[in-house]
């Protein structure tokens, strides 16, 4: 079965790790997860220069591993990253910002790819909320 | 198209459980996750209205949410861990998350 997922929730809410356990187990059960999509306030899960205390939770953390590991395509909605600033290199230098917090294995682009995500995957899963 | 619809809000904050219990299919599924798990409070309105359900519907609660809160599962409930849960997205038509 081929999974598209979409995260709308931000890394301390419960929903985000819930779509990680979701992702890891779907993994883990031979299925395919065409693509990840990170819209509204889950964009925060793929910014690189929030530090977590060390005995909470790492969640953006265990996202970038698992995406890494996994070499999974992994999109942030271009507009809603913006908006919160959360800006890839090309970004920041297009808009003049000072710094950069989206690297890889994240990838800003557009909605048109979770349009796409559900065309290509059985299945799409929406977390969000609490 | 049997239709699988996930809650996560609470029962007692919002009218979502309600709305979705209007809209259920005879052969639709309901998993509760997160807060969505408070619905099954023994005596409560909500827990009475999952309960008076018709049989066709299945209902489904997240463990870890139920351990974390401490929640006996009435009968009916079917309680699935992750694995349950992809499982479940694939016996389904579609996944329909009330965000």
């Amino acid at each position: 079965m081929k999974f598209a997922i979409a995260l709308f929730a931000p890394p301390h809410a419960p929903s985000s790790r819930r779509a990680l356990r979701f992702a890891q187990a779907a993994l883990a059960g031979g299925h395919e997860i065409v693509r990840l999509f990170f819209y509204q306030d889950g964009v925060h899960s793929a910014a690189s220069n929030p530090v977590c205390p060390q005995d909470e939770l790492d969640l953006s953390g265990e996202w970038r591993e698992f995406v890494r590991d996994q070499g999974l395509d992994a999109v942030v909605c271009i507009a809603a990253a913006l908006r919160r600033g959360v800006l890839d290199a090309q970004e920041a230098e297009r808009y003049q910002r000072s710094a950069v917090n989206l690297q890889a294995p994240w990838e800003l682009s557009g909605l048109g790819q979770l349009h796409e995500a559900t065309q290509l995957a059985d299945r799409l899963i929406c977390f969000g909320g609490p | 198209m049997a239709t699988l619809h996930v809650l996560s809000h609470s029962p007692f904050t919002d009218s979502r459980l309600s709305s979705c219990l209007r809209l259920l299919g005879p052969d639709d599924g309901l998993l509760l996750c997160g807060d969505a798990t408070y619905a099954l409070q023994p005596g409560s309105a909500q827990c009475l209205a999952l309960e008076l359900m018709p049989a066709t519907i299945s209902l489904f609660a997240l463990d870890e949410d139920l351990a974390a809160r401490a929640l006996k599962t009435p009968t009916r409930v079917q309680v699935v861990d992750y694995p349950g849960f992809v499982e479940l997205s694939c016996r389904f038509a579609k996944v329909n998350s009330w965000l």
